[in-house]
């Protein structure tokens, strides 16, 4: 373990602002329409691990299921079990998310179980954050955003692509038929956030606690 | 107020919605369901504006895009003013408010008219610059005059209160043109299951069929239309899109849609909804269904308002109830233009006689004219029409049209409307917007779409084919053959049952002869809005320009907004007759997208205003705002610039807080700073072969600066990297080259040396970054953390970790400035927590938070680089001074140590950093100006290098620069000179770039 340092970089308790606090979205909760086309909710504070290895090594695959239960998805694929998930980024890259807070055991888990190999696990839990958008018109929503073809034949539930969104990249998850989940860099989060007001401003945009 | 020229029934208009509008002040009434043309023609307005070069009144010609004169002004408002709208496309909403767009000072008494007339055969084409070529300086002042009198409309001044965006669609199957054949393919394409967009430029779909006199399974056509946008409606995988004109057709079957989403319910959307829309779309298959346009014919004065398209004549009258005139008079070619007469008997008007170029016509449509008593004139042509805002007469003589010679004298009719008809041409554009050149088909005199690379069908008129049933069928077949070849299986249809018609081949004829040559004959137009006349294109010709493309560019036909939709292969026939070639030798110029013109707001989207470029920020960003920071765009980042006091400006608030620095604390936001997290048993290797130094005997626990290089041994980026563990390093970058270190170090690995075992993920936005710096940093650090901060438990170039105001932090002992400094990294979720408590320790200490500009500065002070601003990609290490950082006996040839070597890398005077005081302390040397040894040397000087940064110091009170100065580390104690643009010269003294400190004293504390 000493070849690797290991830090729990999150306080038991302190002041916390995720990458969208300052829209205040505590505050705009309930106070959209309620025939809104889309509703934004920030899944914030989740603890983000960037996983590298080799996914055709069974010992790596092994490795990683054992401690999340969940199998190392191929290319394009997220898996979802819970709070936690799973989700192939590049042909030896992935991200898992787990409950705020786990991140650090959890880690600390993996790096029991992948003793001896070549594999890289990082935290990148303050750098990111989940926006899950829900409702009828999230795929049009997505479709001004996003050059990529979410059409559900050729982006099913299940299925992760990085891509543009705007004149930004991010992380596009679809994760219920009418639900998707955006993986927003802090920095971009203003612009992104921005971006989404303007483009769902003809079908109603609710805020989610 | 009437509207005069509106028939009592008919047309497809809503009579119980009477719409108020107004147009060049004055207020009409028009129904729901007109098109803005429609509902000047029933007002009997005849004139819409001025022409282009000419400036003679100009009316409604056509009742598609294709319209040249009736190309207006919409809006009430500068916000909400739209230039070259064309009437024919635009909806009548209440309300309208619409203007010519020339015609100065107004289109009934145009004072460019007068010229126009007088000096109009003195107008040849070129006129604007033979005449006003010399002297070339006073063009500019021709120029302002001669766009505002002649010019089309004009751009609004203020901001478009209006959102637009763009729609990225994807589809199997994209037809293109809503009417007949669209229509079929669509209704194949979508029963099969496929993913189809229709498209549809006009405000309802439906194209011909909706003024359609024949009729499908007996019933009027329009009731057919109705039936399949119902069953289309119903199909989930169907997209309709309805007044969306696909405008270009790009590689890769990327086509590009202008859908206009509000246009037809006011000058501004309704709140919240978006006006324009630009589809993106990528269609596996492409369906072209884009019909084809109504040719005029070219005849003396066919310009006068009054004059008019045939099949537009049908189309008001059918369409909008509205009959253009009382009196008709058709010239045609074809059979299929005297449906115009019938309509217009229909109507209950007078035909004053059918004018057919042909000697003996017999077909259906020519026999049912001829039952109903119209005097038909065979072998004969309007030649020339008379009228000065209104035709009055037209005059008819028999013509041989293949000798281009009127063979009897002309027989003046009374009549008030003029309708030609030379033929229809296919709708090529699209189908040649990617370089296949259309074919000229001499059976249907037409050109048709040419070979195709793309994976296109067309259908329909556009591909010659005209008949109705004809048309039906092969829409059909082109949506079955554009599902089956995406995947889909082949549906079966029934269409429905066309009346059959005979119709005889038209004869070819496009510039109607007249009994005076065309140089003298009145004129006769080809390109209405461009001014372009057949005697024009015979002097073109004549004066060598052969080619269409020259003839087009010398005579501008073809140009304009409707990109010579009407007059172009008029043109290039009179060019090839005038040649003695044949129309296929001729070719037709390039169509390019887009077919119609498209707003600049459906071409920005919602990149604009706050959206224009993303803004990134860092976890800080509201408290620099609270403490009103001005801020400094760094890349996309923003970063504070500096934090002015009320009253201060950039220079006070510089000098403040760079002497808060050097003598207390200040507070710095790093967090920009590109921060790689490297892990792996090769990390080290990996670091050794990136970096120009070595980091074999880096212990865990330290940290190092490096520098980056090129291949070619130039500077590229710069950082701090420290050991986290034996297998595990941080890495920071500047903030600027984050992302193409991240990529650099990628490729490497992956291409270079994948049996090199370390991983790279970035953690810029993970960590937020304080910096603190000064000689009471450690002091105040102590109050808010558990770290050993004593010289020996925690020295310089050394990381600790911690926690800081309660959340662990790892925290860098580097620095920047030359001070004690320390680099607070937290996650960012608790950086402003941290940030609150580091601040309000830090008041007894004077904490000042600082910018960019003094970092600046202060790094200046001690001769640190920033890459970008000391190099140029053209800049060594060595160059910099800063050979101690090359590891020169490295074992593996690292990146760049080839490139420093070579001979040009290693020659001397080169370009060499060095510092620079000025000889009078108070002038500031601007960045950027170039240095030369002599300044009494004649100009051009040789220049000897340029000043790469330049400050005022309030801690040394002189002020300084950094410099790349040939030679210049040898030139220590010489004179430079920076002859500045207004006259002045600055002198400076070559010194070390290390102006403060130079032991490392204050850092090292």
């Amino acid at each position: 373990m000493s070849t690797v340092n290991v830090y729990k970089q999150r306080p038991d308790a302190a002041h916390a602002e995720s990458p969208l606090f300052h829209a205040g979205l505590h505050e705009l909760a309930g106070k959209g329409k309620s025939t809104a086309g889309v509703v934004l909710r920030e899944k914030k504070l989740l603890g983000h691990l960037t996983l590298r290895g080799d996914g055709h090594d069974a010992a790596f695959a092994g490795a990683v299921h054992k401690i999340t239960g969940l199998e190392l998805p191929g290319a394009l694929g997220l898996v979802v079990k819970g709070e936690t998930s799973l989700q192939w980024l590049g042909p030896d890259e992935w991200l898992l998310i787990v409950p705020g807070g786990t991140e650090f055991a959890i880690e600390q888990k993996l790096r029991e179980a992948l003793v001896g190999q070549h594999y890289q696990a990082v935290n990148v839990s303050g750098g990111q954050t989940i926006v899950e958008l829900s409702g009828p018109k999230v795929r049009e929503l997505l479709m001004k955003s996003t050059s990529y073809d979410v059409h559900p034949r050729n982006f099913p539930v299940g299925k992760a692509v990085g891509t543009v969104f705007a004149k930004s990249q991010l992380v596009i998850r679809h994760t219920g038929e009418d639900t998707w989940e955006l993986v927003v860099r802090r920095s971009f989060a203003d612009y992104i956030w921005l971006w989404l007001q303007d483009a769902s401003a003809e079908y109603g945009l609710a805020i989610e606690a | 107020m009437s509207q005069i020229n509106r028939l009592s029934r008919g047309g497809r208009i809503d009579r119980s919605q009477p719409l108020s509008f107004s147009f060049n002040g004055q207020t009409y009434q028009g129904y729901a369901g007109d098109t803005l043309a429609a509902a000047l023609l029933a007002n009997g307005v005849d004139v819409v504006g001025r022409s282009f070069k000419y400036s003679r009144p100009r009316g409604i010609v056509a009742a598609g895009c294709e319209e040249p004169n009736a190309v207006l002004q919409i809006g009430s408002t500068e916000a909400a003013t739209i230039p070259n709208v064309r009437a024919t496309q635009q909806a009548l909403y209440a309300g309208l408010t619409a203007s010519s767009v020339n015609g100065w000072p107004s289109v009934n008494t145009d004072l460019m008219g007068i010229l126009g007339k007088v000096g109009g055969g003195m107008m040849p084409p070129g006129f604007y610059y033979k005449t006003f070529m010399y002297p070339q300086n006073l063009w500019l002042t021709y120029e302002k005059y001669i766009r505002k009198a002649a010019g089309l409309g004009r751009a609004p001044k203020e901001n478009d209160p209006d959102s637009y965006d763009y729609m990225n669609q994807h589809c199997d199957v994209l037809v293109v043109g809503g009417g007949a054949a669209g229509l079929a393919a669509a209704l194949a394409a979508g029963r099969s299951g496929a993913r189809v967009i229709l498209a549809d430029e006009q405000e309802e779909f439906g194209g011909h069929l909706l003024d359609s006199r024949e009729t499908l399974d007996g019933k009027p056509a329009s009731e057919w239309v109705a039936k399949v946008l119902a069953e289309l409606a119903g199909m989930a995988e169907v997209t309709l899109l309805p007044r969306a004109t696909v405008h270009g057709y790009h590689d890769h079957n990327f086509l590009t849609i202008h859908e206009r989403r509000t246009d037809h319910l006011g000058e501004t959307a309704p709140l919240g909804q978006v006006r324009q829309r630009l589809h993106r779309v990528r269609a596996t298959r492409v369906v072209l269904a884009t019909g084809a346009h109504e040719r005029p014919l070219v005849y003396s004065n066919n310009d006068v308002p009054g004059n008019m398209l045939a099949g537009a004549v049908s189309t008001y009258v059918r369409r909008y109830g509205v009959a253009p005139g009382k009196r008709l008079v058709l010239s045609t070619t074809n059979d299929y233009a005297y449906r115009v007469a019938l309509d217009w008997l229909e109507a209950g008007l007078q035909v004053v006689a059918i004018a057919d170029a042909r000697p003996n016509p017999k077909g259906a449509w020519v026999e049912e004219a001829r039952a109903k008593g119209v005097r038909i004139m065979t072998g004969s042509a309007v030649i020339e029409a008379r009228g000065s805002k209104r035709v009055s007469a037209a005059c008819v003589a028999r013509i041989d049209a293949k000798a281009h010679k009127v063979t009897s004298s002309g027989d003046w009719l009374d009549c008030d409307l003029v309708a030609s008809s030379g033929g229809y041409s296919p709708v090529v554009h699209l189908a040649s917007h990617l370089g296949g050149r259309p074919v000229w088909r001499e059976d249907i005199l037409a050109f048709v779409p040419g070979e195709g690379f793309q994976q296109r069908v067309c259908a329909g008129a556009v591909n010659g084919v005209f008949a109705l049933g004809d048309v039906l069928t092969d829409g059909f077949e082109a949506g079955v053959k554009a599902a089956t070849e995406t995947g889909f299986k082949p549906v079966s249809g029934e269409l429905p049952k066309v009346f059959g018609r005979h119709e005889e081949p038209s004869i070819a004829l496009f510039q109607v002869p007249h009994d005076k040559s065309t140089a003298r004959a009145p004129k006769q137009f080809v390109d209405q809005q461009n001014d372009v006349t057949a005697a024009g294109i015979e002097l073109a010709t004549r004066e060598g320009f052969e080619s269409v493309e020259h003839v087009k560019r010398y005579t501008a036909l073809g140009f304009g907004t409707d990109q010579g939709k009407l007059g172009n292969i008029n043109g290039l026939a009179i060019a090839a007759r005038s040649m003695g070639i044949s129309i296929t030798q001729m070719g037709t110029t390039m169509f390019r997208p887009n077919y119609t013109p498209v707003s600049f707001g459906a071409v920005a989207g919602r990149n604009c205003g706050a959206l224009f470029d993303p803004v990134r920020y860092t976890a800080l960003h509201s408290w620099h705002l609270k403490n009103g920071a001005e801020f400094e765009d760094v890349g996309q980042w923003k970063r504070p610039w500096y934090f002015p006091k009320r009253g201060e400006d950039m220079h006070a608030a510089v000098g403040r807080e760079c002497k808060a620095v050097r003598d207390s604390v200040g507070i710095l936001d790093a967090s920009t700073l590109g921060k790689i997290d490297i892990q792996g048993p090769d990390a080290r290797e990996f670091l050794n072969r990136v970096y120009t130094n070595a980091w074999t005997k880096l212990d865990v626990g330290k940290a190092r600066y490096g520098l980056m290089c090129k291949e070619d041994g130039m500077v590229f980026d710069d950082g701090v990297t420290a050991c986290l563990a034996d297998n595990h390093f941080v890495m920071t970058t500047t903030t600027g080259g984050a992302a193409r270190v991240m990529q650099w170090l990628e490729i490497y690995q992956q291409t270079e040396w994948p049996e090199l075992k370390v991983y790279f993920t970035s953690v810029t936005d993970h960590w937020a970054t304080m910096t603190l710096s000064g000689p009471n940093s450690r002091k105040l650090l102590a109050e808010v953390t558990d770290i050993d901060l004593g010289k020996d438990a925690f020295p310089f170039m050394t990381w600790k970790e911690g926690l800081v105001g309660g959340v662990p932090a790892r925290v860098f002992r580097i620095s920047f400035t030359g001070e004690l400094s320390y680099e607070v990294n937290v996650q960012a979720d608790y950086a402003m927590g941290v940030l609150e408590k580091i601040v309000a320790a830090g008041k007894k200490y004077n904490l000042t938070p600082y910018g960019t500009e003094t970092m600046h500065v202060l790094r200046a002070e001690k001769g640190f680089i920033i890459v970008g601003q000391e190099t140029d990609g053209s800049v060594t290490p060595d160059d910099l001074n800063m050979g101690w950082c090359v590891g020169r006996t490295k074992p593996f040839s690292w990146i760049g140590w080839r490139g420093m070597n070579r001979q040009d890398c290693m020659r001397e005077n080169r370009k060499q950093l060095v510092g620079l005081k000025p000889v009078n302390p108070d002038k500031v040397l601007p960045e950027g100006a170039q240095l030369v040894f002599d300044p009494k040397q004649p100009v051009p000087m040789s220049m000897v290098g340029h000043v790469t940064s330049s400050y005022f110091s309030t801690s040394m009170g002189y002020s300084f620069a950094l410099a790349l100065v040939k030679g210049g580390l040898k030139r220590m104690g010489e004179r430079v000179f920076a002859p500045l643009a207004d006259g002045t010269l600055i002198e400076a003294e070559i010194v070390s770039s290390v102006f403060l400190d130079p032991k490392g004293d204050r850092q090292n504390i």
